[in-house]
């Protein structure tokens, strides 16, 4: 069964904080959605007005058309993970996912078998409390898996993983949208997206500021640049200015070009006989794009390391 | 690209390490947690409240006889007051002759019997005629008195034989002297003499009548040249009380009477050749002007009741609403909730979110780190304390006053209980830090604490034990520390209800705060033995 | 997601940490102790009447009790928002009313089990030590039995009152979040009532402090003796504790289902 989860119009004050300021959205099924935004966007407080744990001064979340409180059983429509350290730490993971697995009137048969999938058999019958936080993660996968869900929701699901943990999490990540559900995925580290995400979601001071997909938003960033190597580097200005493209030094011997593809720089220096040493294609990261787009959008900035240490908003 | 840039290095204060800073950090993490001192406030005001209310509960209505009901302080028994300012009794029957001037009298008194109202009998017969027993109250008392004048709560010295406690010499209601021991018979007959000199009044006992010891001298200030001396008989008041929970307590009582037998009557000094008069002195509810005399020849025998006593507050006092100033501080118990859990928290807050990593990071001295927090936590408490006893005691004497009797009691008293309480609440603080510290756990710890205190107090204030036990529970429990609020003055002199219902604790005030500060202090030293050891 | 699955959810949770079956042990163990204690304390000399009430000296251990039940519930709420757990409760079971409910029902049933345990106890306890302390038959004094129907109803009564504690106590949790403050709440509530009536020389103000306070109230449950002279009869007495309980439900209730998790 297909489930969307349809965000529109949410508003939210905490106090004197406007969290949310019309965020709009929805997460389709087939792909990983990646949520991103700085620190503060609002990307947490969405989520927990879409499992209707906060509720909003206005606007709506439904998975699948239906309010969240609609849903019977509701870990079998959608799957979440939010903190992976919301446990009781004298209690062991294996009974952790029990108790959950019965309020959904599931068994212990069905424990088992997500813990064979987050690989936790070693480890699931100790208390939690000892766990790393590699391993929280893995508990909180099992838990948000344990209904078999067509939509999940993941809070920052990288946060404090190994190299390696990274690498099994993006792997997982888009196995479970190659089965066909709806995966959102918070983060504010673009390079942890960047292999798993097919679709984007960039948020900012509550509200959305781009929602399509990876291929578009880097190709829509001004990175393209070329570097150039060579020590007619005058000639090879010259050269390339007169074809229109735009040229900084970055050294006695190195510039950057932009506004040309990269074969078409070859052609125009061969052609006028000026040495080079390297041209290398400069593809923009997602990181790049991502820091340009939301340039604004960022609430806390620190200093440039000038010694000053301040502040600055 | 940018070029890297190392940033400089900017010279950093030198920081002090010492007892004084690791003090101010945790007084800066106290004050900045706004629930904390929030606790702290709503300590004050509840022990200010609650103390206002029971000053407040004075009773509603009353009514004697066919007079018209009233209210308020109407209805607080009027008390007569000695000398030294408290209420007292002073009723009995008074043979006497003025005496102008110095002069001594003598006396030989071989008999002393009584007659005891059986309330066992009837005991829902108050005001009908009750069957008499023989039998002496233990305080019967009779022998000389020399008083200034007849009105009630005047100025005296005695020299008296008692039923059970032997010869006694009192003066001006508090004063009590032990004499010669043992029971009066016709065969170990008491010789009792009293001089007077000026202002200064000396007893003196004998068995034999030619070898005497004094018993005791005394001073009534202002006493006139012209006293009223003679011979006395008092009985108390018998009274049946079983207390219950809640301060109510169902009274039984009724007058006993008792009959003294005189002779040798021996007089020197400046008396007029007068005649003998014998009357009765005081009266009020509680002395139906029982007595009489009888001389035949040199023997005088006397019969009287009543009593020449203080007044101790608690269930015995006169019928009719009256309150301490440790009553007034019955909100007490509702601070000390609020303040445990302050302090608990000041304690196991850190280990909730791994704070106390950071704390212990930036000072390893782990010792001086509990200390540091005993110090801010007590001291805190001890101002908060002091702030809500102060109010309490003051404003809830002034509402008091209006609807019931306030026993009165010497400022020194005041000051101790007040200070006391501050430092009562103050050492409960760092008791609940320290078992907040040893268990880690919250709800835990403030259980402990809160039961511990508490729980002993109300078995042993409910009367549902024996008063044995329950005194024990007041001395070993660190409930012992209440004693430091009892205003409450035991007479031994005075047969009264002296139970912890009543006020009167078994440990002397500052004793029974330093059994709590016994625990305090242990419970602290096990805390920091085991933060310690343990892995933070 | 029905009642039922929150009613095993919930009982997982309680039976998987180690924490609920010490509580409940130690319930049974201390309240039979500090009844067996207080009744050792207390003789009648041959020569005097004692104005004791058997069963409800038997029974004091309640009064200790309560404060184990307490903590109880008070953990079983205040622990999910203390580790943050109440988040993925609230998620899994978004029915909140019905999550109250259960963990209502399951502390209500553990606190009549242990409390059944712990009462049948502390009878025993009085029934073996007061004869050879004076109370004998022969005084007026017939020997504890829960055959007798004022004895049974004071027994079954404390149980009872146990159970209507765990609920009060769950209520209060529910709206306060922090298990220091809520056990301050709640002790304060049960032991300020009577210490306060104490010293309050007010006759009618006494009369009505014993009667709404939730442990004095309550407690006349255990009164087997001058009944008339109760400040309330003993039914009514716990059905005031009950309906502290239920103003402390439905407010819990009101603050879960409309604050933020």
């Amino acid at each position: 069964m297909d489930e969307t989860i349809e965000v529109s119009g949410l508003r939210k004050r905490f106090g004197p904080v406007l969290a949310l300021d019309g965020m709009t959205f929805d997460v389709a099924p087939g792909q990983v959605t990646g949520f991103v935004g700085p620190n503060g966007a609002g990307k947490s407080t969405t989520m927990r007005v879409i499992l209707g744990l906060d509720a909003p001064d206005e606007g709506s979340a439904l998975i699948g058309g239906r309010r969240y409180r609609d849903l019977r059983c509701p870990l079998n429509h959608v799957g979440a993970l939010l903190d992976a350290g919301a446990l009781q730490p004298s209690r062991s993971a294996r009974n952790h996912l029990l108790w959950l697995a019965h309020s959904q009137g599931l068994g212990s048969k069905r424990v088992d078998e997500v813990i064979g999938q987050a690989g936790l058999e070693s480890a699931a019958r100790r208390k939690a409390g000892g766990y790393s936080l590699g391993m929280r993660q893995r508990l909180g996968i099992a838990a948000a898996m344990l209904g078999d869900p067509p939509a999940l929701m993941f809070d920052e699901p990288f946060n404090g993983m190994d190299p390696e943990g990274i690498v099994w999490m993006r792997g997982y990540l888009r196995s479970l949208a190659a089965q066909g559900r709806a995966v959102l995925v918070s983060s504010h580290l673009m390079s942890e997206l960047q292999d798993a995400a097919d679709h984007l979601v960039v948020v900012g001071r509550g509200q959305v500021i781009a929602d399509t997909s990876v291929a578009n938003l880097i190709a829509a960033a001004s990175g393209d640049r070329v570097e150039l190597r060579t020590t007619a580097r005058t000639e090879a200005m010259t050269v390339l200015a007169r074809a229109g493209a735009t040229v900084a030094v970055t050294g006695p011997d190195a510039a950057t070009v932009s506004g040309l593809p990269a074969d078409r720089i070859v052609a125009l220096l061969t052609r006028n006989a000026i040495p080079f040493s390297e041209v290398s294609a400069h593809r923009a990261t997602l990181e790049e794009a991502y820091m340009e787009l939301t340039r604004d959008a960022v609430e806390f900035r620190a200093a440039e390391a000038d010694g000053a240490g301040e502040v600055v908003r | 690209m940018t070029a890297t840039v190392t940033p400089a290095r900017t010279p950093r204060p030198a920081g002090r390490d010492g007892f004084a800073q690791l003090l101010r950090a945790e007084w800066t993490k106290f004050r900045t947690v706004r629930g904390w001192v929030i606790g702290a406030v709503v300590a004050v005001l509840l022990t200010v409240g609650l103390g206002l209310f029971a000053g407040a509960g004075g009773s509603s209505s009353c009514a004697s006889g066919n007079g018209p009901a009233r209210s308020g302080a109407a209805c607080a028994p009027s008390l007569t007051t000695g000398p030294g300012g408290g209420p007292v009794t002073d009723s009995f029957y008074f043979v006497r002759q003025p005496l102008a001037g110095n002069g001594s009298i003598t006396v030989r008194m071989t008999s002393l019997t009584g007659e005891l109202p059986d309330l066992t009998a009837n005991p829902a017969n108050q005001g009908l005629q009750i069957p008499m027993r023989a039998g002496l109250m233990s305080w019967a008392k009779a022998g000389l008195i020399i008083k200034d004048g007849t009105s009630e709560g005047s100025a005296y010295a005695a020299m008296m034989v008692t039923a059970d406690h032997g010869v006694r010499m009192q003066a001006d209601y508090t004063q009590d002297t032990p004499g010669l021991p043992g029971a009066l018979s016709a065969s170990d007959p008491r010789w009792l003499r009293l001089t007077r000199s000026g202002d200064t009044i000396t007893g003196y006992d004998s068995a034999d009548g030619t070898h005497w010891t004094q018993v005791g001298s005394t001073r009534l200030a202002g006493l006139p040249t012209t006293a009223q001396v003679g011979l006395f008989t008092a009985s108390p008041i018998d009274a049946v009380i079983t207390e219950t929970f809640g301060g109510g307590n169902n009274g039984n009582e009724a007058p006993s009477q008792a009959t003294a037998v005189f002779d040798h009557l021996g007089l020197a000094g400046s008396w007029t050749a007068g005649a003998w008069s014998g009357d009765y002195v005081g009266g009020g509810n509680y002395a139906p002007g029982i007595g009489s005399y009888h001389q035949a020849g040199g023997q005088f025998t006397v019969t009287g009741s009543g009593d020449i006593a203080p007044i101790p507050s608690g269930p015995s006092a006169p019928g009719g609403p009256s309150i301490t100033i440790t009553n007034l501080l019955i909100g007490t118990f509702a601070g000390l909730i609020a303040l445990i859990v302050v302090a608990t928290l000041f304690i196991t807050a850190e280990y909730r979110r791994g704070l106390i990593r950071v704390t212990l990071a930036a000072s390893p001295r782990r010792g001086r780190v509990l200390g540091a927090k005993a110090v801010v936590i007590g001291s805190a408490s001890f101002v908060a304390g002091l702030v809500a006893a102060a109010a309490a005691v003051i404003v809830g004497k002034s509402i008091a006053r209006r609807r019931q009797y306030v026993f009165p009691v010497s400022w020194a008293t005041e000051l101790r209980v007040v200070v006391g309480t501050a430092a009562l609440i103050a050492v409960v603080a760092v008791l609940a830090l320290a078992v907040g510290a040893m268990m880690r756990r919250s709800a835990a710890a403030v259980t402990t604490v809160i039961v511990a205190i508490v729980l002993p107090y109300i078995l042993a204030v409910a009367s549902i034990l024996p008063a044995g036990a329950g005194d024990w529970l007041l001395r070993l429990t660190p409930a012992a520390g209440f004693a430091v609020q009892q205003a409450a003055t035991a007479y031994p002199q005075v047969q009264a209800l002296y139970t912890p219902n009543g006020g009167y604790y078994p440990l002397a005030p500052w004793a029974g705060l330093a059994v709590l500060a016994g625990f305090a202090a242990l419970a602290l030293a096990a805390a920091v033995l085991l933060l310690g050891r343990r892995d933070a | 997601m029905n009642m039922s699955h929150a009613l095993r959810a919930e009982w997982t949770k309680l039976r998987t940490v180690a924490g609920p079956a010490w509580l409940l042990a130690a319930l049974v163990t201390l309240t039979v102790a500090v009844s067996a204690l207080a009744t050792a304390a207390v003789s009648c000399p041959s020569a005097t009447a004692c104005p004791v009430d058997e069963a409800k000296l038997s029974l004091t251990g309640v009064q200790f009790g309560q404060a184990i039940v307490a903590v109880l519930a008070v953990l079983a709420i205040t622990g999910e928002y203390s580790t943050g757990m109440i988040r993925v409760t609230l998620t899994a079971m978004p029915r909140r009313t019905t999550v109250l409910a259960a963990k209502a029902g399951l502390l209500a049933a553990l606190a009549l089990a242990a409390g059944a345990l712990a009462a049948a106890g502390s009878v025993l306890a009085g029934r073996l030590i007061l004869p050879g302390h004076g109370f004998t038959p022969d005084r007026g004094f017939a020997l504890l039995s829960l055959a007798n129907a004022t004895m049974l109803r004071a027994a079954g009564g404390s149980v009872l009152y146990l159970a209507l504690i765990a609920l009060l106590s769950l209520g209060i949790s529910t709206m306060v979040r922090d298990s220091a403050v809520a056990i301050g709440i709640i002790l304060a509530l049960l032991y300020l009532f009577p210490i306060v009536a104490n010293v309050v020389t007010n006759e009618q103000w006494h009369r009505h402090l014993e009667q709404i306070g939730p442990m004095t109230a309550g407690l006349a449950i255990q009164a087997t003796t001058d009944l008339s002279s109760l400040p309330i009869s003993p039914w009514a007495g716990l059905g005031v504790l009950a309906a502290w309980a239920a103003g402390a439900m439905l407010a819990g209730g009101l603050v879960l289902r409309l604050r933020d998790a």
